[in-house]
């Protein structure tokens, strides 16, 4: 379990990074490496070059803009769960966090990583799906702005174009009828769950008025299921019909710890979750 | 846990006493070591000239290699030269994992590498050798074999069949090994029975994810004619056997060294192909070669072990006393038995040790041992323990219920009496020296099964399944020769131990017994301090070196306590007396006037002594001043074994608290209580340690641990982010204690305590989820107990 050889270039700043990357169609981006580098050394994946992005400065920068807090692409994990401004803007994202792996991979792993990587069992691209970000890429072309919903596009595919980085993500501040609420169900803490929901809740007068529903570690992205999230809007919790809906909206897909069965289930349970964690 | 505050054993002295080191928890010396990363592991090692080795290993469960073409490997960067089978066979001879004392075995010969067909996925067929891994790893990729894949006998339930793959056509089927044992006369004893209940249960392969995977440095000597072998295994005296055999090295000229070595399970006891052929690289070259095995050779690799499907059927009187029980066991080995134990020894023991606590008149049992296209399947942590107990407390608590009574009245009734040993198991193994009634009354006063009960009650009106077991189980512990040896094995059951006293005073330690982070090299010191009276610091240990360490069998089936102990104390006290004699003579004294202690030696009723630097370096330095005809002997020697019965048993009672989350099937166990009794506790932290660890290990294979295959025969999930271990999450609070019987067979009275938890955990988990599912009809019969198989049985999916 060594990886192939390559080579390594640190980039400086992110147009060098560009620049190289545009250049070598088979140079890989390198940010905490722990989803990459455990690949390298299976040989699953075999790139000429890394691209050291990770000391690049000021890209790890949390701040808030607007209506929008701002997460730049190399704030660790760890980062952001110790940020003051995530605590208050943003508290339900360092619960999230810690649902993400261990401490240890928390130090490394970086959250602009974690959305390009696009590992449809991750939290932070239905969390970002969820929350309407905006995701902002660079490019030679200069900057563009895709929202997260547009930009995953099947498993482990996204928008990025090769010669793109990934340099920070914008969610909108929820408003204070606004609740994105979260749960999923894991075999062991700290790993890839089982299934996992990702609710972006608006409030009027205690009644649910808006709803989405995005879920992790079900199909081959983020899924949204809205026709299930109307079927909650108009009548609530009813197990047997958000089970029939969930299956005719998503391709349950399942993997070594649950069938596609155990998904579905588990997706329609998670529903029940999130409205008793509302009331709460 | 505390220090015993009373010495449970008077052949051992007060504990009121100066060095009284024996029963207490003293923090081990070498685990300052491995948190400043001082080890030296296999790994650690560079030797000059030295190789890298990396294997090809087939991607196929059945297949053969029509043709293979290695010469592109041989020209990539780094590459020093590409075997196959044929080039490593001319330096290591075939080998074949068959015992002579358990019946007849049949298993084929094995060689370094496969020749023509490869019968698992990870079975090694050719070998690159390079400056570096990386390199060796390049070169496999550009290695081009022509396969013709065959089918694949993966699944152990129908190996058996007429339409069965014959794995080895040489030998007819697929049958590998069979035993019955039959005591009484069950059938008539079914009749006679009030009820009778049966089950079936079966066990997934799970394997044991040492911290160091395997690794060895193999170095010829062409000039010495010896090889030197660094090898991270656990009976370096058995390797020393294999290697002489197997290489044709004169044995004596074979030296294995086991430094540090991070955790074993009994996954290092065993011979493998890889370590083999790297050895025989070595002779073939001249030149030391490294092989390290990788997590993803680790888990195609290393032994798996369980995979069993056991069905049972107990029969009870009225009252609940069990009459008879009858067990049916089938279990799957991969291609091969291992090699020199034999993959026998899981089903056997589960003939064996099913119903051990019990009085039950009439028994039989049935193992079934076959061969199959995985991994090969051999001893384990609580060899064939999980199974043999999770059978029967689960017979037992079905029993309970069928009539009606307390899981813990039903095998109260049944227990072999404490008072009543020597006895002997259903299956007629000897037992002594037990006490399962003390353990179980002492298991009961931690738990509190009312409260318990209420709860459950309580909880399920919430929607809360709540439920708990309780079991109880011996354990094989210190086995003599008529486990291996008497079979023609070359596998020492004595151990060996030599301590002697240097010019400064220090105290140096040998023992055959090896460390693999359980803490042997500190129960050796507190040993040898305490019986000799010296600080613990004043003593050094060496282990795992054949030029260097007494002959013995090294460290499995909880042995290193009991039998490598003793030797330590028994040399310890020979060196005493010596000490007291030499001492006696210069101090013109009567021995018995004379004891040591605090590194000195003492006037019982005052005045001066002299301290034991002072008497060793008269001894060594100014012998002349010594009174002609001393004996100078400052060193000593003993060795120990047991004698009269294949094992010392040791037994322990557990129970468990669970509960379980209806919709997603989540199974928390709230608490878990273990009651051991090991005899003499040498170091009781380190004792507790051991239980907690064993359960954890037992709840991996109850409730995660599997190694998971498609119907072809691939392993699916091969890496430590897929084939999940409990992590400090999924432990629970683990409540010890322990009852004292000590063992007869030795002064220092303690059994082995290594694998009880691993053994019984499997067992009170599986009983506590049913004792919760059976409020609503349910049960599950097949471990891993994972959320989905729960979910299926409360009928949710
Ligand atoms: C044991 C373990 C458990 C884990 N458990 C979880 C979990 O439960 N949930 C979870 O969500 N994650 C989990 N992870 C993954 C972890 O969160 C990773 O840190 C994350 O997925 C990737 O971040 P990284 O910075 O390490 O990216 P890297 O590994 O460096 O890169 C990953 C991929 O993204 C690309 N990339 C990275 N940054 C950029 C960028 N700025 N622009 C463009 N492309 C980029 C790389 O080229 C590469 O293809 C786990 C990881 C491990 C090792």
């Amino acid at each position: 379990m060594k990886a192939p050889d390559f080579s390594y270039f640190e980039a400086q700043n992110i147009e060098d990074a560009i620049k190289y990357k545009s250049e070598d169609d088979e140079a890989i981006i390198l940010a905490g490496g722990q989803s990459l580098l455990p690949a390298l050394n299976m040989r699953l994946s075999s790139p000429s070059c890394l691209i050291d992005i990770s000391k690049i400065n000021n890209l790890n920068e949390i701040k808030v803009e607007g209506d929008f807090i701002n997460i730049g692409a190399l704030a660790t994990h760890s980062d952001v769960m110790n940020n003051d401004l995530i605590h208050e803007r943003l508290p339900c994202l360092v619960d999230i966090l810690k649902m993400v792996a261990h401490a240890a991979i928390r130090n490394k792993g970086t959250h602009g990583g974690s959305i390009a990587y696009g590992d449809p069992a991750a939290e932070l691209p239905a969390f970002a799906v969820a929350m309407n970000a905006e995701i902002i890429l660079n490019g030679l072309a200069g900057q563009r702005i895709v929202d997260a919903k547009d930009f995953y596009l099947g498993l482990f595919e996204t928008d990025l174009k090769s010669d793109e980085i990934l340099t920070a993500i914008r969610y909108p501040l929820l408003g204070h009828n606004q609740h994105l609420i979260f749960d999923e169900v894991c075999r062991r803490h700290g790993d890839y769950a089982m299934a996992g929901l990702m609710a972006r809740v608006e409030l009027e007068q205690s009644q649910i008025k808006n709803l989405d529903l995005v879920y992790f570690a079900t199909g081959d992205k983020p899924n949204i299921a809205q026709n299930t999230a109307k079927l909650v809007i108009n009548d609530g919790y009813d197990y047997e019909r958000l089970k029939k809906s969930l299956a005719s909206e998503i391709d349950f897909a399942g993997d070594l710890n649950s069938s596609s069965e155990m998904k579905l289930h588990l997706a329609t349970i998670l529903i029940n979750k999130i409205l008793n964690k509302l009331e709460r | 846990m505390d220090d015993i505050k009373v010495n449970q054993n008077p052949k051992l002295g007060s504990m009121d006493r100066p060095n009284s080191y024996i029963g207490r928890s003293l923090p081990r010396e070498n685990a300052k070591k491995h948190l400043e990363g001082g080890g030296q592991f296999v790994d650690d090692l560079v030797l000059p000239r030295m190789l890298h080795v990396a294997f090809l290993r087939s991607p196929f469960a059945h297949a053969e290699m029509k043709s293979i073409n290695v010469e592109v490997a041989k020209t990539s960067p780094g590459v020093f030269d590409v075997y196959t089978a044929k080039e490593i066979d001319e330096y290591c001879k075939p080998w074949v994992g068959t015992l002579g004392h358990l019946g007849e075995m049949r298993s084929p010969e094995q060689t370094p590498l496969a020749e023509k067909i490869v019968r698992w996925q990870g079975e090694p067929i050719a070998v690159v050798i390079a400056n570096n891994r990386a390199q060796a790893e390049d070169a496999l990729e550009v290695i081009e074999v022509d396969w013709e894949e065959k089918d694949a006998q993966v699944d152990m339930e129908t190996a058996l069949d007429d339409n069965a793959v014959v794995i080895h056509p040489e030998l007819g089927n697929n049958l590998f090994w069979t035993r019955t044992v039959n005591q009484g006369d069950v059938n008539q004893a079914f009749k006679a029975s009030h009820a009778v209940v049966e089950t079936t249960l079966d066990f997934a392969r799970h394997t044991g994810v040492t911290l160091e995977s395997r690794g060895i440095v193999a170095d010829w000597n062409k000039a010495e004619g010896k090889i030197t072998i660094y090898h991270n295994g656990q009976a370096p005296h058995m390797m020393q056997h294999i290697i002489a055999k197997h290489l044709e090295v004169n044995e004596g000229l074979v030296r294995i060294v086991s430094r540090d070595v991070g955790g074993s399970f009994g996954i290092k006891v065993h011979v493998y192909p890889d370590e083999m052929a790297a050895a025989a690289i070595s002779k073939k070259l001249g030149r030391p070669i490294k092989f390290i095995a990788d997590r993803l050779e680790s888990f195609t690799t290393d032994i798996h072990a369980r995979c069993h499907k056991i069905s049972g059927k107990l029969g009870v009187d009225k009252k609940g006393k069990i009459l008879a029980m009858e067990i049916n066991d089938l279990s799957g080995i991969g291609p091969f038995s291992m090699y020199p134990r034999t993959s026998a020894i899981e089903t056997n023991q589960v003939l064996n040790l099913s119903g051990a606590p019990y009085i039950i008149p009439n028994y039989k049992a049935v193992g079934t041992v076959v061969f199959q296209n995985k991994t090969p399947m051999c001893q384990y942590r609580a060899v064939g323990h999980p199974i043999a107990v999770a059978i029967t407390e689960a017979l037992v608590d079905k029993a309970a219920t069928k009539i009606g009574i307390n899981l813990h009245e039903i095998r109260k009734k049944n227990f072999i009496p404490d008072n009543a040993y020597p006895n002997k198991t259903p299956s007629g193994v000897p037992l002594e020296d037990l006490s399962h009634q003390a353990s179980m009354d002492k298991l009961l006063n931690m738990m509190n099964i009312d409260d318990i009960e209420k709860q459950k009650e309580s909880n399920l009106a919430k929607g809360v399944l709540t439920g708990y077991g309780v079991i109880a189980m011996c354990e094989v512990t210190n086995p003599s020769p008529l486990f291996y040896g008497v079979g023609g094995a070359h596998i020492s059951s004595q151990d060996g131990a030599s301590i002697r006293l240097e010019g400064s005073g220090a105290i140096h330690l040998s023992s055959s017994i090896t460390e693999q982070g359980q803490g042997t090299e500190a129960i050796m010191k507190q040993i040898a301090a305490d019986q000799l009276g010296v600080s613990m610091d004043s003593v050094r240990v060496t282990l795992g070196d054949t030029d260097a360490t007494p002959y013995g069998g090294g460290t499995w089936a909880s042995r290193g306590a009991g039998i490598g102990g003793e030797a330590v104390l028994k040399a310890a006290r020979t060196l005493k007396e010596n000490i007291l004699d030499i001492a006696a003579a210069i101090m013109q004294t009567d021995k018995n006037s004379l004891d040591v202690e605090n590194n000195t030696v003492i006037r019982k009723n005052g005045g001066e002594g002299i301290t034991l630097q002072q008497l060793a370096e008269t001894v060594y330095y100014r012998g002349h001043e010594l009174p002609k005809g001393t004996n100078p002997e400052l060193l000593a020697t003993a060795s120990f074994l047991i004698e009269g019965i294949p094992f010392v048993f040791t037994n322990s009672a557990m129970g468990c608290k669970i509960s379980i989350d209806q919709d997603t099937g989540i199974v928390k166990i709230d608490k878990f209580w273990a009651v051991e009794d090991c005899g003499t506790q040498i170091n009781p932290k380190l004792v507790e340690e051991q239980i907690k660890g064993g359960v954890i290990q037992g709840i991996g294979g109850a409730l995660f641990e599997e190694c998971v295959y498609d119907d072809q025969g691939n392993m699916q999930n091969a890496t430590m982010a897929d084939y999940l271990v409990p992590m400090a999450y999924e432990m629970p609070d683990i409540i010890v204690d322990h009852v004292t019987t000590n063992s007869g067979r030795s002064i220092i009275g303690a059994k082995g305590a290594g694998e009880a938890g691993t053994g019984g955990a499997p067992a009170v988990i599986m009983n506590a989820i049913n004792n919760a599912l059976n409020q609503l009809g349910k049960e599950v019969v097949s471990q891993p107990i994972t959320p989905e198989k729960i979910l299926k049985a409360l009928g949710k999916i």
